[in-house]
């Protein structure tokens, strides 16, 4: 075993290099470790069309797999994002459409989840989310994980609209720095 | 996540570009700005998503038509820049955990990790298998885990109780106990005496689990954990991946939050079959 470690292996491939090698396995293995994560965020972002969205999702992502550089972002923090883009782009879609039906209240969901340290970024994030303000918590946490635009918060929590954007902008900028912050300070 | 420095203008279109559809022309003006690249604010958004959602399972309808889905051909995975290596030493690196295992690469398993380990093979390398998550856990004299390991052991079957050793590091001066562990169950729960109590804002005791089915040099991350109390403590473990047959937990001494990649500075305990 010390063999073994004096001179270890270089680490294995990251879930997201083998399936942008085209290994089977691995997409089957990324479905069964982050589509909750992805199926999560899109019953908050689009409760009528979740499963399309999930779709196209990781459709996106077996083509953006190869883009994936552990150096930047792990790889639920990487999946998330991608998942974030594509659920924002369909909003930008939708947005264009006539609307023509009401989007379901969005259901809560009582199953164990994932909680906040389903990876060190995300954890970080935590923390620094936890050392602002309140009512900018409720916002960012409105707009990055449900979904909500600026005037759905404004609404639902009775912030003025400029108020809303000011607490995401400031509280988003925040994060940022907290996970620069810790990246900077060990590089 | 680049760390360059926002005009106001770009920060304005960065941030609504993460929580908002973006126009055309302001698309159009970010990518003038020369930040259309710039990710920051977007891995922000989704590190806040991942940090405060709680995940349900996907249908299985759903999954088996995911898997069904052809598989894109994708370019090969980005080779990481020479300069992102660093020449500083490996540390647990949330945002740039590739740069710290290549440091790992470079550097090798220092002698000085294996020395902690009193005579044990103990090597915790770059976990990218335990980079799902530390769920942190507090240890204190609560029942709960009490009662749940004498619940674990009384079951019988496959539960197996290791002893601690406790090496030279300061914090275990004086520490003993034990881990029960049940591959069937996948459950287990350390058992701690005299070992240190942690500042959680200064640092944090992490667990880790080596798998005879899994490279030796990728032990599985089993959990941040706190100790508030030189007294009897008893620990559940949370283990990321399931663990087939586990040859030897140890655990380190690590920042805030646990590490995706270990120092290797700081061993405390270690348990293995005899």
């Amino acid at each position: 075993m010390e063999d073994v470690l004096r001179a270890p292996p270089a680490p294995p491939p990251l879930l997201l290099a083998r399936v942008a090698a085209g290994e089977r396995a691995a997409m089957r293995e990324c479905l069964a470790r982050y589509g909750g994560l992805v199926w999560s965020l899109a019953r908050r972002f689009e409760p009528v069309d979740a499963e399309d969205a999930v779709q196209e999702i990781f459709v996106d992502l077996w083509k953006s797999a190869g883009r994936f550089d552990g150096g930047i972002a792990s790889e639920a923090v990487f999946i998330a994002m991608i998942a974030r883009r594509r659920l924002i782009d369909r909003r930008r879609s939708r947005d264009r459409r006539p609307v023509t039906e009401q989007i379901a209240d969005e259901a809560e969901h009582a199953a164990a989840g994932t909680g906040p340290d389903t990876c060190a970024e995300a954890a970080q994030a935590a923390r620094a989310l936890a050392k602002l303000r309140p009512e900018q918590q409720q916002v960012l946490v409105l707009a990055t994980r449900d979904g909500m635009s600026h005037g759905e918060i404004a609404e639902e929590t009775g912030m003025p609209l400029g108020t809303v954007k000011a607490h995401a902008r400031r509280g988003l900028m925040s994060i940022r720095a907290a996970l620069l912050g810790v990246q900077e300070e060990r590089s | 996540m680049k760390s360059q420095v926002l005009t106001p203008r770009t920060e304005e279109l960065l941030v609504e570009r993460a929580l908002r559809p973006l126009s055309d022309a302001e698309t159009v003006e970010l990518g003038a700005l020369g930040a259309a690249d710039d990710d920051s604010l977007d891995l922000a958004a989704a590190a806040l998503a991942v940090a405060t959602l709680t995940t349900e399972a996907m249908p299985a309808d759903l999954l088996e038509r995911l898997a069904a889905l052809p598989l894109a051909t994708a370019p090969t995975a980005p080779t990481a820049p020479a300069d992102t290596a660093p020449t500083a030493p490996a540390d647990i690196v949330p945002i740039a955990v590739a740069r710290a295992k290549a440091a790992d690469r470079k550097r090798g398993f220092s002698a000085a990790w294996l020395a902690a380990a009193a005579g044990v093979a103990v090597a915790i390398g770059a976990g990218v298998y335990a980079r799902n998550a530390s769920t942190t856990v507090s240890a204190t004299a609560e029942p709960a885990p009490s009662v749940a390991r004498a619940e674990l052991l009384a079951a019988g079957g496959d539960a197996r109780t290791l002893t601690w050793s406790a090496t030279t590091d300061a914090a275990a001066t004086g520490a003993s106990g034990d881990v029960v562990w049940s591959a069937a169950r996948q459950r287990g729960y350390m058992r701690f005496v005299g070992l240190a109590a942690n500042d959680p804002k200064a640092w944090q005791y992490q667990l880790w689990i080596f798998d005879r089915t899994r490279d030796q040099a990728y032990p599985i991350d089993g959990g941040v954990f706190d100790v508030s109390s030189t007294g009897e403590v008893v620990v559940a473990i949370s283990a990321k991946l399931h663990v087939d047959d586990a040859t030897l937990f140890a655990v380190t001494v690590e920042r805030p939050g646990g590490v995706v990649v270990s120092k290797r500075e700081r061993i405390v305990v270690t348990a293995k079959p005899s």
